[in-house]
């Protein structure tokens, strides 16, 4: 479903190579574990993928199509990041919720029910929908724009720390739902995690970044 | 109606202003200088200087534009008008707080394109003058645009920037989730144009009733009756009110152009804080 072709990252100004040569495929209900050294690259990683920034070099196509092909918008909303830092706009949580469905690339009606229901399957309250979204905990903020995305129904979620402001008990909840998403839609998902022991539970496959790390640092010093 | 506007304004009588007047204008600023000094503001030297200013900047434009009336070469008149722009587009960059390269083009172009548009209109088809470009209409008119229409556009790109950089958070997530990149920019290009067209649109307001404008002040200083003065004053409102909200729409349209891309990517590093 979505091929990661050849990809080198880079970040910063001037830019740094940091990834190189990354090849990956996700295919429909896999979900792939993304492990690395921090600052290693995973968030620019997945913004690449995303087309947020471009990559060096490599491609990235969902079914043979790239972002180029299928227009950008088009791409990313099936090939949706989720990032670690929760962003909300201002306006209630529902408000957040449905703002992404005025857009031209999403062709779905908002989905009420399945809405609440997965709101209190991540441990929030019917009541959290009228509440202004800033207002709430990182944690409860993190599980909104999650929540936002898998109304979406992407084909592959890009998920970078997605539990990072999580409890255990929440992060369980996460994962379950997260599983049974990928099983009933027949999505993929690639995700940034730091308990890595954790999320391998729910991971089908992991990718370890080190043999791809561009060794920049050491030619710096040098 | 338009032509015996033009013809009865130059033909009405005018209180000459001589030396003595200029002086008793010039005692009112030591007024001012005085209150300066007692009350210790500090103030005197930037007031002489703004006051020097003033008097030579304008007799020199007086001379200019003597000058250029009286000739009636193109050449000459172009030379005015990009020297009066050039000034207007650097003005416009000047106080914004984030700013990226080929800010002053984008500022220059916007700027040039609103208010020859508008001086074009105001000269051609509201006030009926042949040639368009005649100086005696052209550089007043014009001059007023671009003072008018330098602010809305350095509002608006202060607040175009300041959003693209404060907010690029939210508009990368708009546009992760699936937004184009004019459903991402769309918010903060019309809160940009909006702030852009605040001044002129408490200006509109407060017209006649809290201010007299400075021009139609002058005109009926100068004699002319006040219903005419009016009348261009409307005119010029009008006109200043399209300049300034072409030249924002303008300045806004060409920052989007320049800081997202074909993939739909916002190009964020451009953008630096001073």
């Amino acid at each position: 479903m979505l091929r990661i072709h050849e990809l080198d990252v880079a970040a910063g100004k001037p830019a740094i190579v940091l990834i190189r040569g990354l090849s990956v495929t996700v295919a429909a209900r896999q979900v792939v574990l993304v492990t690395g050294p921090s600052g290693c690259g995973k968030t620019t990683l997945l913004r690449a993928v995303a087309g947020l920034v471009d990559p060096v070099a490599g491609q990235v196509d969902l079914d043979g199509r790239d972002g180029d092909a299928m227009g950008w918008h088009h791409f990313r909303r099936q090939v949706m990041l989720v990032g670690q830092r929760p962003v909300l706009l201002e306006g209630t949580v529902a408000d957040n919720l449905t703002t992404p469905f005025a857009y031209r690339s999403v062709d779905r009606r908002y989905p009420a029910k399945e809405a609440s229901a997965t709101l209190a399957t991540l441990g929030l309250e019917p009541g959290h929908l009228e509440q202004e979204a800033r207002t709430l905990s990182e944690g409860q903020q993190q599980r909104v724009c999650l929540l936002r995305a898998l109304l979406l129904r992407p084909r592959v979620l890009l998920l970078d720390e997605p539990t990072s402001a999580l409890d255990d008990a929440t992060t369980g909840r996460l994962d379950a739902l997260l599983r049974q998403w990928v099983e009933t839609n027949g999505a993929g998902v690639i995700m940034v995690r730091h308990d890595r022991e954790r999320a391998r539970r729910i991971a089908d496959r992991e990718v370890d970044l080190q043999p791809h790390l561009a060794g920049q640092r050491e030619g710096v010093l040098a | 109606m338009t032509g015996t506007l033009a013809t009865a304004a130059a033909t009405s009588a005018v209180l000459p202003v001589g030396v003595l007047q200029l002086s008793l204008a010039a005692g009112l600023v030591l007024v001012a200088g005085l209150v300066s000094l007692l009350l210790r503001l500090g103030l005197e030297w930037r007031l002489a200087i703004a006051a020097l200013r003033t008097v030579v900047q304008l007799l020199l434009i007086g001379y200019i534009l003597r000058y250029v009336f009286v000739l009636e070469n193109v050449w000459l008149l172009a030379g005015v008008v990009t020297v009066m722009v050039l000034v207007a587009g650097h003005a416009a960059v000047q106080r914004t707080e984030a700013r990226f390269a080929g800010m002053l083009s984008v500022s220059l172009i916007a700027l040039v394109a609103s208010s020859l548009l508008t001086t074009w209109m105001v000269t051609r088809l509201v006030i009926g003058v042949e040639p368009w470009y005649q100086p005696q209409y052209m550089i007043p008119l014009l001059g007023m645009i671009l003072g008018n229409s330098l602010t809305g556009i350095s509002l608006c790109l202060d607040q175009l920037l300041g959003a693209l950089n404060d907010r690029r958070h939210e508009i990368e997530m708009e546009l992760a989730l699936g937004a184009t990149r004019w459903e991402a920019a769309r918010r903060p290009l019309r809160d940009a144009v909006r702030r852009g067209m605040i001044p002129t649109i408490n200006a509109m307001s407060v017209v006649g009733i809290v201010s007299l404008p400075g021009m139609m002040t002058g005109q009926i200083l100068a004699g002319v009756d006040p219903l005419l003065a009016v009348k261009y004053q409307i005119v010029v409102m009008f006109m200043i009110a399209a300049a300034t909200a072409l030249g924002c729409i303008f300045v806004a349209l060409l920052v989007y152009s320049r800081l997202f891309n074909a993939r739909h990517q916002l190009l964020a590093a451009r953008i630096t804080k001073r």
